[in-house]
């Protein structure tokens, strides 16, 4: 998934300078984008924009060409995956198997094949033997992995991930590189964060940094 | 200046209690226009509320529709037919509830105008227990933090691909349960660190406690108070003697 802004402008309120004004930025629809800048410089408002979560003032966001203001949030959802900042709000089931299989449940197109693949994501990030745990009763890192695991389920071709290592211990850390350097070589991501480990072990990443409601490249 | 807030917890008690007792639409007028009144006394922006509140305002207008409707009786004004439409009664019943809860909005408003610890100020002063004064205002403090995280717990849900539109009734009430689980739960979690939080800040640590604001009444909130106190018991008596007032 290509993802194109132009000249994408944003503020939360009239009176409010915008935090984020006339930013222009391409995002290729593979390998990895790394976003970095200050605290409150507006990166996850940027991922609530892509999403289609906050509407731009001015300014347009292009998916694979075509203009996303048509596209509802869980349109662009199914081919974007993001990982909010704090996943307690991207878990709603009572258990960690119903969190993965609910929303195909819902539209009813959780086949055989579907519930091998959320088996198979289970024990790809390590969440085995917690099926019938509490989604929130989890570990922050256990909750992240969660609802990484969630996106992964829908098989997205996009990634955000706002602050993904925040509540991630050495080891979890270096199973999420792993996986991001994977993941990249055939879909894009892009990774908001502080984290210099991450930023180091990422591979053929560019390094872009908001600041002052715009992008540069580093 | 603004009323003390106690001039606006007496306001807000005398407003509710007058716009349950009035029954009929002309004492209910009286009624909306003292709570008018009232809100231009607190400030309030009413074209700022109508647009916080449109979602509720609208649903006050359908049940006020439906009543009008539904309700039979009086004088016959649309028919169509032998199919009475619209009487003079469901119109008078509609009239009553949309002026009814435009009162209790407007206390409403007038309580959420409170910053930080005023209230909990005001009702200390009223001689309430310092806990309970506490309580109420973290409850009134924590009702917006609960709407936000509500819509965007509904906002994270469409990014898991669900259209909520275009479900079920059924699904979609299977979906809720998704929606207010979590947000109970998450309610519990949040009271409880609150609870540690405030023991880790040394709550009740020292019987008597002092304040950073003292609250004085000025002559302006005598004045507000001895009014509203003398509209309603003026109002009070009036409907009694037209036997109006029918808990009595
Ligand atoms: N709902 C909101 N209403 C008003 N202002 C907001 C809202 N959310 C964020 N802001 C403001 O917008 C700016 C950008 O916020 P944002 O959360 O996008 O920053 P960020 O780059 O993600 O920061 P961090 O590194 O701390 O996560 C901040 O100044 C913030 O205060
Ligand atoms: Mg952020």
């Amino acid at each position: 998934m290509l993802i194109e802004l132009e000249n994408l402008t944003f503020s939360y309120q009239k009176r409010l300078p915008p935090v984020l004004c006339g930013l222009n930025a391409v995002f290729e629809s593979r390998g990895i984008a790394l976003l970095t800048g200050a605290n409150g410089s507006g990166k996850t408002t940027l991922a609530n924009l892509i999403l289609g979560i906050l509407k731009p003032c001015a300014g347009s966001i292009k998916l694979d060409g075509k203009n996303a203001v048509k596209m509802s949030p869980g349109a662009r959802a199914n081919r974007i995956g993001y990982l909010f900042q704090n996943p307690d709000l991207q878990l709603f089931a009572p258990t960690v198997e119903e969190e993965l299989s609910f929303p195909f449940e819902l539209s009813k197109t959780l086949t055989e094949e579907k519930k091998a693949l959320l088996k198979e994501l289970i024990k790809k990030f390590g969440l085995s033997g917690m099926e019938t745990r509490f989604p929130l009763g989890l570990s922050g890192g256990e909750k992240q992995r969660l609802a990484l695991a969630a996106l992964l389920s829908k098989g997205v071709e996009y990634l955000i991930l706002d602050e993904p290592t925040s509540a991630l211990d050495a080891g979890s850390k270096e199973d999420l590189i792993h996986f991001i350097n994977d993941f990249s070589k055939n879909n894009g991501v892009l990774v908001m964060s502080h984290d210099e480990d991450l930023a180091d072990a990422l591979e053929d990443k560019r390094v872009l940094r908001l600041e002052g409601g715009r992008l540069y490249e580093a | 200046m603004k009323l003390d807030p106690r001039s606006r917890l007496l306001l807000i008690v005398l407003l509710t209690t007058l716009a349950v007792l009035s029954e009929d639409v002309g004492n209910l007028m009286i009624v909306a226009g003292a709570a008018i009144g009232a809100g231009i006394l607190c400030r309030i922006s009413f074209l700022d509320a109508a647009k916080r509140l449109k979602h509720f305002l609208s649903l006050i207008l359908f049940i006020a529709v439906v009543q009008s409707l539904t309700v039979k009786g009086g004088d016959i004004l649309v028919h169509i037919g032998k199919v009475q439409l619209l009487t003079s009664r469901g119109i008078g019943f509609a009239l009553e509830f949309v002026l009814r809860m435009s009162v209790i909005l407007m206390a409403g408003l007038i309580a959420s105008t409170a910053e930080g610890s005023e209230m909990t100020d005001g009702l200390l002063k009223l001689r309430m227990p310092y806990e309970l004064a506490f309580m109420s205002a973290i409850a009134l403090r924590y009702l917006p933090v609960f709407r936000d995280e509500f819509a965007n717990r509904i906002k994270a849900i469409a990014l898991r691909g669900i259209d909520i539109k275009k479900l079920s009734l059924w699904t979609k009430l299977k979906l809720y349960g998704y929606l207010i689980t979590p947000a109970i739960l998450g309610a519990m979690q949040k009271s409880e660190e609150l609870a540690r939080a405030l023991n880790a800040r040394g709550f009740r640590a020292f019987k008597k406690r002092t304040m950073l604001r003292e609250l004085k009444l000025s002559y302006k909130d005598w004045i507000v108070m001895i009014t509203a106190l003398v509209f309603t018991a003026v109002f009070l008596i009036r409907m009694y003697t037209c036997g109006a007032l029918l808990v009595l």
